[in-house]
């Protein structure tokens, strides 16, 4: 009895799984269809696989204003140094948040994790505005220091907490030794740290890839991400299925690889000193 | 020769590490960085939205006018706003309560010992990867309901009569909207609360069961006592999200039908950036901020009470 | 006109003594700092920098004649293209921001009322002659509804349209008060697509006229509409009458205002004098028919009350309809084996589909206003337009359109819409020309979409969507 049951769960599982990835399986399906059959019902299953979509919307032969690829660029771009720039300054504030002691600690730890709650939708405000004032609009820094400030209140998170995981005595015995503390940090700590840091760089690289409002708002065309650029394969003419799938699927299939690749790191620095 | 003595003592009776004089300026020349970025975004912000609230900002050029209270006068009476307030608390309490719900089940699942176990996680996890834009442009083909699959093959198999006009009602909207922030996130509680349930030592739940406690008392008295901690960390980071979501709604039912998904952040986005009412978007963002400020109070509260997080 | 190849346009001695007149007759009338603009032409620039839009306007018909104009101009054009919401901001910030960067900016209808300070009248630079080339312009060409919806306004009083469609004269213009802001280039107007092989075939005809006893042919009349709508809606076998654009967007209302026209009402739906015309007797008969269409008789699929262009496009295109209403040729997939005629959109008492129109503007912080002028008048002009055909632009020149409707390879591309969108933009009603007009663009595709949707009646709905409008008009200052 137990054996059937045990049986009848796992194909349960499996069917519950397809559902689940059945939108992900339809992105991916009907990107390789030839576009003028993807909205076709009943849905054709016999079709010769065509890579053409994915050519066209690398090379711009759509109703976009850019070619894709450009896109992926800019976005790889602002992710890569969004979590440089996360990473640089989430290092030392996390370092002094789990081993120094000063006051007001308590609530400079809490302030900066409360900072997460701060809606992207109000920030995006003042700063469009101000982004128009400055002549900033449609540039890098003005994603890229944005999507830092809302990768840091995590990463700093994540940071301190595997910074508390690694042993006090060596971080003692190195100052013994005469290293200054930022020494210490940078010779010591970051090493050991590094599990943790890759935890951190996936969040922040999650996030600002992601990211949607932001990158509406603030860019048009010199600094245009994919998630925008999506939104561009549906026109007034109609939406060209096949490219809009492929495109989304070569969006997705990094983060995607990184998050199944790395899922147990991704918790792990978010639930350490959970435990009371 | 300190090094040595350091180095013979037991550890247990090491000398506690000294502090050196000025830490604390040490310790806010390495937060510096981090808190000007975090400033810039947040403090900075607020205190120009404050100031924009009571003006009528002119985009076009030709300068602000001071108006008083009046842009929270216009935000506060309108009845349309209300009714976003209560769609985004309704929305965060569904869609955090189902996530936690079905996230635990998930969880339970993957603990099992199974053959496969290791790709069935990876796969699970896989909506988690999708952007949040893409995934709601896929839901909203699919429940198309001339040309979306669901439809089509809800009414092959027989489960459905006439196909269900998804997005044009307010419920069935609704539901969809719901149901995508589910998929999109229910990978995430459930890594938290496996991450608890593979944390939790064996002893206690051997006792018990040596006690002749049933599978589920097992489950209430012990494991789920036990996992407090990662739901409460699943619970926050789940809420403070939900109630910042944009893409996934906009792209989705844009607010619609008529304004039955219409959350905080949307009218924040259509008031600002598409009516270009500063004042009147700035007003609503500083009511929204106060509200959140409060949500986030309690929620560290929740954090405090049931993990070490925050603890030093 | 031969072009000599350093691109200054030759000028014979009649159009220099005329040019020489001109120049007098407008310095006597016109202030100091006019005269001096139009007196002199400057240096020519190395290059000029366009921002446009992508698809909606055919980027790539300019994109097409920018060797053209290189070579005839020898000034480079840069161009950048943005979508639409892109485009208005990036427009809006520049010109608030008061940039001498882009000398031509594409400006759709409805953005003008906002921004006749900000674009540079070009009336004295069009009857300037020695800016103008009167072959490449013949401003008699353009159509006349179109031109003076798109381009015509008066600087302090933004709100009027321009009295009458008949003749173009920049000089009655200027002598009314008005402005000429820009050359119109791409005009779409709403059309009716059918499936021409449906409609062909000899069982559906029998069928038809043994039905309903008159013979099968493309509605002339909204009740004609309704009735091979009817007849052609089989859920069974997945086919629908038409589809509809009932979701909550400004399509909705581009829908109401076509059927508001048509039933006798004016489609401008607010009128110069701010009266909320759209809450009529006619009004409300638009609503209710569209919203029979939709409940009632059940001729569009579902999915209707949240459908938009590209849905209406799709459900057309995958073979979903018999029929359609867009602003554009469409194109069946690979799967449904029909072909696609054309029809004006049906009439009540009266044609009245909806159009809009972008046009080409100077920049009036550009500093090189006059080459930009002559660029405009290049891109709108008669050569250019005919050539643009080849990448589909809707022309907004009359010459463009009979050169379209005799052409074969179009006609075999596109059967007979270009026929159709000529006529139709003749009879096309635009948009009511307020600072506001997005808000007020809401209040009234809110009432259109809770009608279609069931969860208002038509009368109601549009008493409080005129409600709302009459709010929004105090608000920007136009009533009190």
């Amino acid at each position: 009895m137990k054996r059937i049951t045990a049986i009848l769960l796992r194909v349960a599982v499996w069917m519950v799984l397809l559902g689940v990835l059945f939108p992900i399986l339809w992105m991916v399906l009907t990107s390789i269809k030839p576009t003028d059959v993807s909205q076709a019902l009943p849905p054709v299953w016999d079709f010769t696989p065509t890579l053409a979509n994915y050519v066209n919307v690398l090379t711009g032969h759509t109703y976009t204003s850019q070619a894709f690829s450009i896109l992926l660029l800019h976005s790889a771009v602002v992710t890569a140094a969004c979590t440089l720039l996360a990473l640089t300054v989430g290092v030392p504030a996390a370092y002094a948040l789990a081993r120094l002691r000063f006051r007001a600690k308590r609530a400079t730890a809490m302030w900066i994790l409360s900072t997460i709650m701060f809606p992207p939708a109000v920030s995006v405000i003042p700063v469009f505005i101000f982004a128009g004032r400055l002549h900033l609009m449609d540039t890098y820094p003005v994603l890229i220091i944005p999507y830092a400030a809302f990768a840091l209140p995590m990463v700093i998170w994540m940071l301190r907490s595997y910074i508390k995981q690694i042993p006090i005595e060596i971080e003692e015995a190195a100052m013994v030794d005469g290293a200054s503390r930022l020494a210490l940090i940078r010779r010591v700590v970051v090493p050991l740290l590094m599990p943790g840091i890759v935890a951190a760089a996936l969040l922040s690289a999650i996030l600002s890839w992601n990211e949607f409002l932001f990158a509406l708002a603030l860019t048009r065309s010199n600094v245009e991400t994919a998630p925008v650029g999506i939104n561009e394969f549906t026109s007034m003419y109609g939406t060209q299925w096949g490219e809009l799938t492929a495109a989304a699927t070569v969006t997705v299939a990094p983060i995607l690889a990184m998050t199944m690749i790395l899922r147990r790191r991704l918790v792990a620095g978010l639930t350490f000193g959970a435990v009371k | 020769m300190a090094a040595i003595a350091a180095r013979l003592v037991p550890t247990k009776f090491a000398r506690r590490p000294r502090r050196p004089i000025g830490t604390g300026a040490l310790a806010w020349g390495l937060l510096a960085p981090a808190l000007v970025i975090l400033l810039a975004m947040t403090i900075a912000p607020t205190m120009y939205l404050v100031g924009a609230s009571f003006q009528h900002v002119n985009l076009l050029g030709t300068g602000s006018t001071f108006v008083g209270f009046r842009n929270y006068l216009e935000v506060l009476s309108d009845p349309s706003i209300g009714w976003s307030a209560a769609a985004t608390l309704l929305f965060v309490a569904l869609a955090v309560g189902i996530e936690l719900l079905l996230g635990l089940a998930l969880a339970l699942l993957l603990s099992r010992k199974m053959r496969e176990i290791n790709l069935l996680t990876a796969l699970f996890v896989v909506p988690l990867g999708v952007a949040p834009v893409v995934s709601a442009l896929v839901f909203r083909v699919l429940l198309n309901p001339a040309y979306g699959w669901l439809d089509w093959y809800l009414q092959s198999w027989g489960l459905m009569g006439n196909p269900v006009d998804w997005l044009s009602q307010p419920v069935t909207a609704w539901i969809a909207l719901i149901g995508l922030d589910v998929w999109q996130w229910t990978p995430f509680v459930a890594l938290i609360l496996l991450a608890g349930l593979q944390g939790i030592p064996s002893e206690p739940k051997e006792a018990a069961v040596v006690d002749g406690a049933s599978p589920i008392a097992l489950f209430w008295y012990v494991t789920l006592p036990l996992l407090r901690p990662f739901i409460a960390i699943a619970l926050v980071l789940r809420a403070i999200e939900a109630f910042k979501t944009f893409g996934s709604v906009w792209i989705l039912t844009a607010g619609g039908p008529g304004t039955s998904t219409e959350l905080i952040t949307l009218d924040l986005y259509r008031v600002a950036l598409q009516d270009f009412n500063v004042g009147a978007a700035a007003a609503l963002g500083i009511c929204f901020l106060l509200c959140l400020s409060v949500v986030m109070t309690e929620l560290l509260n929740v954090l405090g009470r049931n993990t070490d997080i925050l603890e030093d | 006109m031969t072009r000599k190849t350093t691109g200054r346009p030759q000028l014979t001695r009649r159009q220099a003594l005329i040019s020489a007149v001109g120049t007098a007759a407008t310095a006597t009338i016109l202030p100091d700092g006019a005269r001096a603009a139009t007196s002199a032409i400057p240096a020519k620039p190395a290059r000029l920098n366009m921002l446009y839009a992508t698809v909606e306007a055919d980027s790539d018909a300019i994109k097409l004649a920018l060797p053209d104009f290189q070579r005839e101009f020898g000034i480079a054009l840069h161009l950048d293209t943005m979508p639409y919401d892109s485009l208005q901001q990036k427009a809006f910030a520049e010109l608030a921001s008061q940039s001498s960067y882009y000398d031509i900016i594409l400006v759709d209808t409805p953005w003008m009322p906002a921004l006749t300070r900000k674009i540079q009248p070009i009336t004295d630079m069009l009857l300037d002659s020695s800016l103008t080339n009167a072959t490449t312009l013949d401003i008699q060409d353009f159509i006349p509804k179109v031109f003076f919806d798109t381009c015509v306004y008066k600087t302090d009083a933004s709100y009027l349209h321009w009295p009458g469609a008949e003749t173009i004269d920049p000089r009655a213009i200027k002598q009314a008060g008005f402005e000429i802001y820009g050359l119109p280039i791409q005009a779409n107007a709403l059309t009716v697509a059918y499936r021409h092989d449906l409609f062909s075939q000899p069982a559906e005809q029998q069928a038809y006229k043994a039905k309903i006893g008159k013979p099968l042919s493309p509605p002339g009349t909204w009740d004609e509409f309704a009735v091979t709508a009817s007849f052609f809606t089989r859920p069974s076998k997945r086919l629908w009458g038409t589809t509809l654009m009932a979701g909550a967007g400004d399509w909705a209302t581009d829908d109401f205002k076509t059927l508001l026209a048509c039933f006798g009402g004016d489609g401008h739906m607010v009128n110069d004098k701010f009266e909320t015309v759209f809450n009529s007797p006619q009004g409300v008969s638009a609503l209710s028919f569209y919203v029979e269409l939709i409940r009632k008789l059940k001729v569009v699929p579902p999915g209707t009350t949240a459908a938009s262009w590209d849905t209406a496009a799709t459900e057309f295109g995958t073979g979903l309809t018999a029929m359609s209403m867009n602003y554009h040729t469409e194109t069946l997939s690979g799967n449904v084996h029909g072909s696609i005629g054309y029809a004006m959109v049906p009439k009540k008492v009266q044609h009245g589909p909806h159009f809009g129109t972008w046009m080409l503007s100077v920049n009036s912080y550009s500093t090189n206003k006059q080459w930009a002028m002559q660029a405009v008048q290049w891109f709108t002009g008669k050569d250019a337009q005919a050539k643009m055909l080849t990448t589909q632009l809707h022309p907004t020149r009359r010459s463009a359109y009979a050169i379209a409707t005799q052409d074969q390879t179009l006609a075999g591309k596109f059967g007979n819409f270009y026929d159709v969108l000529g006529k139709s933009l003749e009879v096309g009603v635009g948009r009511p020309r307020l600072t506001n007009y997005a808000d007020v663009d809401r209040a009234i595709w809110v009432a259109v979409n809770d009608a279609a949707r069931g969860a208002a009646e038509p009368a109601p709905a549009l008493h409080r969507a005129a409600g709302e409008v009459a709010r929004l008009l105090k608000q920007a200052g136009y009533t009190h």
